[in-house]
């Protein structure tokens, strides 16, 4: 087996020094009884790194994916370009095959990197600090949630009912075991209606939720929630799906977010079938101490040079046990130091680029719609809501532009399922990034002319 | 006894700026592609006031910054990592190789389920593997990690209690040894946790456990190998105290590397075992994640799992989101599927005619290191080991040496520490696992420097000791000062 380095006559030596036979005599404390016939498990016969590589091959030309169709699929998962570097960096065996940096003196790469990431996920959301990931975004919202609690010690949680309904369930689950309402409100059409969200906040709340820009692209004035929230004394907290908007759009930090959460997958992540992806988890400085998940933290060595550890680690489930702000433990680091090599290739202006090219792809395909399809009121960044006259429409193009190679929108009744501006089964969410060329959206518009 | 080979040295290693120090303005940015406008007008308004301050590198200079950083870290691929209860082994290169090709790499988690079934086949068919080598029922792959694994296990413990009709049991019982994420995930569910003291043997003392087995009992959460690096040999006893209380049994599998191919926790009487694939089934670690913690379930707890799953229905593969007595879900998506590719060609290299290999080798390395170190360190537990074992500092401690000294000692020497401190059940823990994936050269020039760290304690030769690491970049940092007055963010 090409993995194990051991010959028969090493192994025989070294049981021979322990003064045993064979092997399975290391395993006489297991009883008899549960002892499994080697060789006997269903699995297939081994197969050759060769074999290996055919057999993924094979499954991988099964599917279709980004480089051979059009994409223009979000709902929390997007199609962004991922420069070459990232991926070099992060195969790099000392990022890839390295543990938590527990020895932070052999682990300065990767603590100086997350130092980095925290530094650029603060910046670019607007924040104090940042930890150094959470799962992804739909935990990373629970996570949000639960802080709230602890930083408020009240126990009701307000949630638009415009933030993507994935990050709502997930928050809703891991709620539901412990004591407090939890709140959905409803929004009636395709946007945030702050004043319905502000209208269901009270004092015993703890805080409330809301998307931006929502999960329907929709972009708005947060403003008017960070008073509602001052005069509740509950925490203001703001999620994304696509955290390239930041390079162009006001950050949740600027409009007086207390927590930033959301997906930091645009940020060189491939999208890889949902995972792993990027739990970016923000907030301001004053509740640090009540912040889930991992920080890197500057300081000096011994010789008085700077360096990297982790630190307050009081919070930490492996310090605190049961009273721990969180359970995780393996978080996404190498996702972390993805989107800080992505970041650095971009700077300020690529990162605006991104965000121009995504948006500009959005408003041309939108500005070309034929009569028939009309897509959500208001200002959106690269997401929006398409509706058709009736399902068998929407449907007849899904599968015309899936013959041209494009991937149209997802059906929204998939994602979200039974709120009240659903009407029918005609309604599309769809996508754009900068990898969306004008060409494709020709295609895509001729689609639309051809099944309607 | 100084090993050459193994023993660090400094070659030329660059101090290197944070990304936020270097002068200059940012070079002219990347090319990007897409619709080369700007964003409509309709977002002006909304428009950054300021700039993120974002630096942005050229390409070479990006590349030179992260590949610094890199060489500052030890990782497996650089040389040896006995971190127990970690399960650092090698991490094969085909793997991600494979993960990466396009048809599995930039695959939309919501494309239409015809266009991704060679992806749904190859998680399917992991989905049966993990279920038949931990001997269950059936097994979900959306936990994110370990911990999310412990989460959703006790979600379906207290959701198959609540079907039971008996809501009002919430106690879970803990040894002290266990790991952290053990009591934390209890209490992330809405329940509570009492710790049960282990015995003089390391493991679950029965006397002590049924102490504590009342009406109130949800769950007991084992490891097994215990985080002592031995087999709680009573398990089909304790497993049966707890069901006949009426609770369930929580596995935690972060130790499963011992028993992969020669013994199964299913058929040992546990409700369910969550699955470090990032350990057992080597997905790298990537210095602190991405990993993958899927939950094996026996037929009692099957009825709970989350959704979305995946289902075979003919020759096609299916996603089911809805299903009636399910947890719910407790991620966006499936899971971390890319991890999950890797895990799917680990045990593709092994199959079934090699499987059991990964469990012997790797017992055989941890007993080998114990008979090796075992009459110069203290060993608090006799016996056999399983993949790992445990020493203390007790004998170093009268010459004023600790666990973190010799730790910090085996850096100067070559190696990164074993884990420390850890489990808390004995004082001045040292946990070695060796994994299946090192040679004896490795494993002997490992021991002969624990040795050489025994010998120079012995002769009063200590001043190295507390001076370590002296080789790397770095030498010991101040923890006390990065938590008093935490500094997160770089200011410029
Ligand atoms: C015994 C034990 N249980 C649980 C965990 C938690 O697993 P994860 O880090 O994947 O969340 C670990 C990992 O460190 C562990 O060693």
């Amino acid at each position: 087996m090409r993995y194990l380095p051991h010959t028969n006559s090493d192994r025989q030596a070294m049981l021979e020094s322990m003064g045993l036979h064979e092997i399975m005599d290391l395993f006489t404390d297991i009883p008899k009884e549960f002892h499994t016939k080697l060789g006997s498990l269903d699995l297939p016969d081994a197969l050759s790194e060769a074999g290996i590589v055919k057999k993924f091959t094979k499954a991988a030309e099964k599917n279709r994916h980004a480089g051979n169709t059009r994409c223009f699929l979000g709902g929390g998962t997007y199609h962004h370009f991922v420069p070459a570097v990232v991926d070099y960096v992060i195969s790099r065996g000392e990022f890839l095959t390295a543990y938590t940096p527990y020895q932070p003196e052999i682990a300065q790469g990767t603590l100086q990197a997350l130092f980095e990431y925290q530094t650029m996920i603060a910046r670019l959301t607007g924040m104090e600090v940042s930890n150094a990931s959470m799962y992804e975004a739909a935990t990373a919202t629970a996570e949000a949630a639960l802080m709230a609690r602890r930083v408020t010690r009240k126990t009701r949680t307000v949630i638009a009912g415009s933030v993507n309904p994935r990050y709502r369930t997930v928050t809703e689950n891991y709620l539901s075991r412990l004591e407090g309402d939890y709140v959905e409100v409803a929004m009636g059409e395709f946007g945030t209606d702050l004043s319905q969200v502000i209208d269901a906040i009270d004092e015993t709340t703890a805080c409330v939720i809301v998307q931006y820009p929502d999960f329907y692209g929709s972009v708005y004035d947060l403003a008017p929630l960070r008073e509602a929230c001052d005069a509740h004394k509950c925490l203001m907290v703001v999620a994304f799906s696509d955290v390239s908007a930041f390079g162009l759009i006001e950050s949740p930090g600027a409009y007086g977010a207390d927590i930033a959460v959301g997906s930091g997958q645009a940020l060189g992540i491939p999208m890889a079938f949902g995972g792993p992806h990027l739990g970016v988890f923000a907030c301001k400085q004053k509740y640090l101490r009540q912040m889930p998940g991992r920080v890197c933290g500057l300081t000096t060595d011994a010789d008085g040079k700077r360096g990297f550890v982790l630190t307050l680690s009081t919070r930490e489930q492996h310090i605190r046990r049961e009273k721990a702000t969180s359970n995780i433990c393996t978080n996404q680091g190498l996702m972390c130091t993805a989107a800080s090599t992505y970041m650095t290739l971009m700077g300020d202006a690529g990162l605006e680029t991104v965000a121009n090219h995504s948006a500009a792809a959005l408003d041309l395909l939108v500005s070309k719609l034929p009569n028939g399809v009309v897509a959500a009121d208001g200002a959106h960044y690269n997401e929006t809501v398409l509706t058709f006259a009736s399902q068998e429409k929407r449907d007849a193009f899904i599968s015309e532009a899936r013959n041209n190679d494009i991937f149209a929108g997802i059906p929204l009744e998939t994602i979200e399922k039974g709120a009240e501006q659903i009407d029918g089964n005609r309604h599309l969410l769809v996508a754009t990034t900068e990898m969306i060329e004008e060409d494709d959206i020709s295609d895509y518009i001729q689609a639309m002319e051809v099944a309607l | 006894m100084s090993n050459t080979t193994y023993s660090a040295t400094s070659g030329i290693q660059q101090e290197e700026r944070l990304l936020f120090e270097h002068a200059h303005e940012a070079p002219e940015s990347i090319s990007l592609p897409g619709v080369q406008g700007k964003a409509p007008s309709s977002l002006d308004v909304f428009k950054r006031k300021s700039a993120a301050n974002i630096p942005g590198l050229s390409e070479p200079e990006t590349v030179r910054h992260f590949v610094r950083l890199s060489q500052w870290n030890h990782g497996i691929e650089t040389g040896f990592y006995p971190l127990g209860s970690c399960t650092m082994k090698y991490n094969p290169r085909v793997n991600e190789q494979v993960a990466r090709l396009p048809g599995l790499a930039h695959v939309h988690p919501d494309q239409p389920e015809d266009s991704v079934q060679g992806i749904l086949g190859l998680l399917y068919e992991l989905q049966g593997w993990l279920t038949e080598i931990s001997g269950f029922k059936d097994v979900t792959l959306q936990p994110a990690a370990g911990a999310h694994g412990e989460l959703v296990g006790l979600m379906m413990i207290r959701k198959c209690l609540d079907a039971r009709g008996e809501q009002g049991r919430k106690k879970v019982l803990v040894p002290d040894s266990a790991h952290g994420t053990n009591p934390a995930s209890a209490a992330l569910c809405g329940m509570y946790t009492v710790e049960i003291k282990s015995g003089a043997d390391g493991r679950i003392d029965l006397d002590e456990l049924k102490k504590h087995l009342d009406d109130d009992v949800a769950a007991l959460m084992m490891t097994n190998p215990n985080t002592a690096g031995t087999f709680e040999s009573d398990i089909k006893e304790i497993c049966q105290l707890v069901h006949d209380a009426g609770g369930l049994v929580y596995g935690d599998g972060a130790n499963l590397n011992a028993l992969v191919g020669v013994a199964r926790p299913g058929d040992m009487g546990l409700d369910c075992l969550h699955i470090n694939v990032h350990k057992t089934f080597s997905t790298p670690h990537g210095g602190g994640g991405p990993g993958a913690g899927p939950v094996a379930v026996n037929d009692t707890l099957k009825p709970f799992l989350p959704v979305p799953r995946i289902e075979k229905d003919g020759d096609v593969f299916k996603v089911v989101t809805e299903d009636k007595q399910s947890i719910g879900s407790v991620l966006s998506t499936l899971g971390q599927t890319g991890v999950y590719m890797r895990a799917n060609a680990y045990i593709s290299a092994f199959g079934h005619n090699h499987i059991h290999k990964i469990a012997q080798d790797a017992v055989l390395n941890a007993n080998y290191v114990l008979s090796r170190l075992k009459d110069v360190y203290h060993v608090p537990f006799e016996g056999l080991c399983k993949h790992e074992c445990l020493l203390t500092d007790e004998w170093q401690n009268k010459h004023g040496v600790k666990t973190l000294d010799i730790a910090k000692r085996l850096i100067d020497l070559g190696f990164h520490p074993m884990t420390v401190y850890f489990p808390l059940i004995v004082h001045g823990a040292m946990l070695i696992e060796p994994t299946e994936t090192e040679s004896k050269e490795t494993l002997d020039s490992f021991c002969d420097a624990m040795l050489e760290i025994a010998a120079q304690c012995e002769a009063g030769d200590t001043q190295a000791l507390h001076d370590a690491p002296v080789k790397p970049i770095r030498r010991r940092l101040d923890e006390t000062q990065a938590a008093r007055k935490p500094v997160l963010v770089w200011s410029d």
